[in-house]
């Protein structure tokens, strides 16, 4: 059993590793969620002994409910962090039209060119990152839907 | 009693959420209710102080079966520190107008997290405050709501996320090893578990601790995102949500794994030590000014790395003291920074002169500390680092400062209200330069929580 789960766990986390080296955001996402559902399993792993479910009145010796209790939680914090995680490639895609990381550093090296002759000065930069103005790589998708 | 700043800041934070937070009473009554979490912590820190440690245990359960609360020095120090560093990038916000209207529901949510997983005793219910206070982060990193916000936050929330999991992974370890979540149970427990199963625990929870401090080898995230967000986020970044690090490897490392930690304390210092060099060389290069505070964050938690690798009580005692002035540091650099203004000035100046560790400002008696440490323990090369470190810093310190010289100009200044309120963090960090005593005594009786460990 504890072979089984291991192989699993290591197949989810290897996949998870693997789709997070990805340049797609989409795909990143989904290593993360696949990472989070490896831990997930590996808090059930952890158990410190098997039986029946572990529901009073119980016939015969019970499963660990404690390693249960924490998966749940561990469940709901990495849904939350998940759904969170794609509504922020939502607003990176309708700030850069972009789910792509090579667009994306692209912009950020853009940033930091236009930063660097004002840098003398923090606050035009602050202003500066508060307008939002688009750079040229929003400037070139801005056609697209 | 135990409980009540984390219910306020709950309460208050549920209320924030459903009103508009850019409205000026609103900001000013989410100021007041962190303001009355610091009151009560404090309150609360002064009977630890003269009782000793408090705890209990939530939900009506009896001690050893519900999760337990439970609160020392150590936790009471980061706590106050914490809430006083969100209040103060609160304020400055609120002054400033805020832009968006969840924002002072977030930084209570977020003291929530900060407040919950110190005053904790139990590993899982760290991980479940831990993550409380990661997920108000990820949305504050985006506070702002540019493309260059979504950008950083999109960074943070990868790389902290997986150092969330490596924690998660850590903890149901622990469990399966000792079999048990209360951290004194695991206390008295780890001794007896074999060591390459200890060790490989200790490792995932060093780096998790690591990746949210920002340490040498796992510290490309900080950069792109110090710089990307705005510096009041920046501020609670570096001031407040790096305790998290601090914390937790100390009381992990030096409370749950004090033989782990001996052994690796040659680790410690090598990667402290790469720290400080490497972010000092960065920050020298580096002009934009946020930037370079960027890399000198990396710089200086190198410092609270070597003092947590000596060890031994006054190793505990110079790793939270330097914890604490590096959090006051950074808060206010991060937010004088970005004002103008001759007041707004000095208190950079006093910032930048705490930073390099120069008197009478607060920053040098934690470079004093670290530097009394390492003659005691006999390590001459240790005593070169620091001043090299510390000299590395004087000349970025310098450079930016002298920038801010060159481009000051009459006509834009920043309201006199918000200049005020970092003058008065300003005159704590010299007022704790000058009188250290009070602070002294206090991060003395913290690092008494923490067990003597294996050190002679």
């Amino acid at each position: 059993m504890t072979l089984l789960f291991s192989i699993t766990i290591a197949g989810m986390f290897g996949t998870g590793a693997y789709l997070m080296l990805k340049r797609d955001l989409i795909r990143l996402i989904a290593g993360m969620i696949l990472i989070g559902n490896a831990a997930n399993l590996f808090i059930m792993a952890s158990a410190l002994r098997t039986g029946v479910a572990a529901i009073l009145p119980a016939s015969g010796q019970m499963a660990d409910p404690l390693v249960q209790a924490m998966v749940l939680t561990a469940i709901v914090i990495s849904f939350a962090t998940a759904a969170l995680a794609m509504v922020l490639v939502y607003r990176v895609y309708t700030s850069h039209y972009s789910v792509d990381l090579q667009r994306l550093s692209a912009a950020e090296e853009q940033q930091s060119e236009r930063d660097e002759p004002e840098s003398e000065d923090l606050q035009e930069d602050i202003e500066d990152d508060t307008d939002g103005e688009p750079s040229e790589v929003y400037a070139t998708a801005e056609g697209r839907p | 009693m135990i409980a009540l700043p984390i219910v306020i800041l709950w309460l208050g934070g549920l209320l924030l959420a459903v009103v508009d937070g850019t409205r000026k009473p609103w900001g000013w009554i989410a100021s007041a209710i962190m303001a009355a979490a610091v009151i009560a912590t404090i309150i609360l820190g002064i009977d630890i102080y003269e009782n000793g440690v408090r705890e209990m245990a939530v939900g009506g359960w009896s001690m050893g079966v519900g999760i337990t609360l439970r609160v020392d020095m150590m936790g009471i120090v980061f706590a106050v520190l914490s809430q006083v560093v969100l209040l103060v990038s609160l304020m400055y916000e609120v002054i400033n107008d805020v832009g968006a209207r969840i924002f002072p529901a977030l930084v209570l949510f977020l003291g929530l997290g900060l407040t919950g997983l110190v005053f904790t005793g139990d590993a899982f219910n760290f991980y479940v405050f831990f993550e409380i206070a990661m997920l108000s982060s990820y949305v504050l990193v985006s506070y702002g709501e540019t493309p260059r916000q979504f950008r950083a936050a999109f960074v943070f929330i990868t790389v902290n996320l997986l150092g969330s999991v490596l924690f998660l992974i850590g903890i149901a370890a622990i469990y399966h090893t000792t079999g048990f979540l209360d951290m004194e149970r695991i206390r008295d427990h780890m001794p007896l578990v074999q060591e390459n199963p200890a060790i490989l625990t200790a490792t995932l929870i060093f780096i998790a601790f690591s990746v949210k401090l920002g340490l040498f080898p796992f510290h490309f995230w900080l950069p792109a995102v110090y710089t990307g967000t705005r510096p009041a986020v920046a501020a609670i970044l570096s001031g407040a949500l790096a305790n998290i690090g601090s914390y937790g490897l100390l009381r992990f490392g030096a409370d749950i794994f004090p033989r782990e930690l001996d052994q690796a304390s040659g680790v410690l210092i090598f990667l402290g030590a790469a720290s400080i060099i490497y972010g000092g060389h960065q920050a020298v290069s580096r002009h934009a000014a946020n930037e370079v505070l960027a890399y000198s964050a990396i710089g200086q938690v190198g410092y609270i790395m070597i003092a947590l690798g000596i060890g031994g009580p006054l190793g505990w005692a110079a790793a939270i003291l330097y914890a604490v002035l590096n959090s006051l540091n950074k808060v206010l650099l991060f937010l004088s920074g970005s004002l103008r203004g001759w007041l707004a000035g000095a208190a950079f100046a006093v910032g930048a002169f705490s930073v390099s560790g120069l008197p009478p400002a607060g920053g040098f008696l934690g470079k004093m500390a670290l530097f009394q440490l390492s003659v005691d323990q006999g390590h001459p090369e240790l005593v070169a680092l620091i001043f090299l470190g510390g000299a590395l810093s004087f000349v970025y310190m310098f450079q930016i400062y002298r920038r801010r010289i060159s481009e000051a100009s009459e006509e834009d200044t920043s309201p006199v209200a918000v200049q005020g309120l970092l003058v008065g963090l300003a005159v704590l960090v010299l007022v704790i330069g000058v009188y250290p005593e009070p602070l002294l005594s206090i991060v003395e009786h913290a690092s008494l929580a923490l067990p003597e460990g294996l050190f002679p």
